[in-house]
């Protein structure tokens, strides 16, 4: 599955294996989950959100921490 | 595989953008930002931080704390029961603090509110980075934060009294004010971390109540909030809080919240507990009731014959 990633103007393309969640997607990524909003398509979700093939998503840093 | 579609707790409805888990709440876009704003009226009847007349002031950035205040605010003011103005304050940092004057001035003449601005150096001829250049030369530098904390209260107060504002609004969130008991803790603080509160006041009339409405809302809600009902705000940090004590307690806390997600509640709600009898003990024995003094130089109330703005810039201009 190939999804968009986008932070801070910039974007990636990422192949995962299976369809995981916004929380194991920041994990693998090493983005604190505390400091982000993320948004799936443009509409804001949760963590527990499942990402698919050809998602973009979107994460939002609200929190400048270390 | 099974998908479960989630549903707000409290209308139903989907999608949820947010699960509260301090809570166990799981809301939708409407619902959340019903909660923020319910919350924070709430807060400001349950502590009294405003009376009906107030005339309040708020402490403007144009980051997204501030901005979700002054939004929240405005509601107060549209029912008529306060008078409400901003002020932004131009340290003089650049590549940060344009941004959030711009931002800060667009808002408020969206909503119709009053807008002061002063800037460190119309007011005292430097800027943050000229200052910390020059300290840096030091051999003992002092942290950004320590000049700008003492300068940016000497403003609030006298802008704040000028316009005759009753109460003083700031835009901080629970994260701050965790980071703040345990930053004061750590360093056996006392005096500092009793006068930690929903609003400060003073014996001293010069100085004017300052009031947090938004002490009780997690500071991701608050990025959230803003987001969700597309305010313009800028959210980079100032570069110079980056490897500051706070930032260190800060990520400290964030971390140990995503296992133990109640964990900045429980810190709050324990200190406000604790804190009579501290304010009680440390009082007695520190003997803090120091009498009220005006400083000999700009008059501001002080606890000394010169206030630490006069102290600061004294070195400062001789230099």
């Amino acid at each position: 599955m190939n999804i968009t990633l986008k932070q801070d103007n910039n974007k990636k393309e990422i192949n995962i294996e299976k369809s995981i969640t916004i929380k194991e997607l920041l994990k693998k990524e090493e983005i604190p989950l505390e400091t982000v909003v993320v948004k799936k398509n443009n509409i804001t979700v949760t963590e527990d959100e499942l990402i698919n093939d050809k998602d973009t998503i979107e994460v939002i840093r609200v929190i400048f921490g270390g | 595989m099974i998908f479960i579609t989630t549903k707000c707790s409290i209308c139903n409805k989907t999608p949820v953008i947010i699960n509260c888990k301090y809570n166990g709440q799981k809301l939708c876009h409407t619902c959340f930002n019903n909660s923020i704003e319910k919350k924070v009226l709430q807060t400001i009847k349950k502590q009294k931080l405003i009376t009906k007349g107030d005339k309040v002031l708020v402490a403007l950035s144009g980051g997204k704390d501030s901005v979700a205040l002054i939004k929240i605010l405005n509601i107060l003011k549209e029912r008529r029961i306060i008078e409400l103005e901003a002020l932004t304050i131009d340290e003089g940092i650049s590549g940060y603090r344009k941004e959030g004057v711009r931002i800060a001035k667009e808002t408020t003449e969206k909503l119709g509110i009053k807008h002061h601005i002063v800037s460190f150096k119309e007011k005292y001829n430097f800027t943050i980075d000229s200052l910390m250049e020059k300290e840096s030369k030091k051999e003992y530098p002092r942290h950004a934060c320590t000049y700008c904390g003492v300068f940016r209260r000497q403003i609030f107060n006298q802008v704040a009294r000028d316009i005759n504002a009753t109460k003083l609004a700031t835009g901080h969130n629970l994260d701050d004010e965790t980071q703040s008991i345990m930053m004061n803790y750590m360093e056996g603080n006392i005096n500092n971390m009793v006068r930690i509160g929903y609003k400060t006041q003073s014996s001293d009339e010069k100085f004017t109540v300052k009031i947090k409405p938004l002490r009780e809302i997690p500071e991701k809600e608050l990025g959230l909030y803003v987001l969700e009902n597309n305010f313009e705000v800028h959210f980079d940090g100032c570069p110079y809080a980056r490897h500051s004590f706070r930032m260190e307690i800060g990520d400290f806390i964030r971390e140990i919240n995503q296992k133990h997600p109640t964990i900045m509640y429980s810190t709050l709600n324990g200190f406000e507990k604790i804190k009579p009898a501290i304010k009680e003990e440390f009082i007695k024995k520190e003997n803090i009731n120091k009498t009220h003094q005006t400083c000999s130089i700009c008059g501001e109330p002080s606890s000394d014959t010169k206030c630490k703005a006069c102290k600061f810039l004294d070195e400062i201009y001789d230099n």
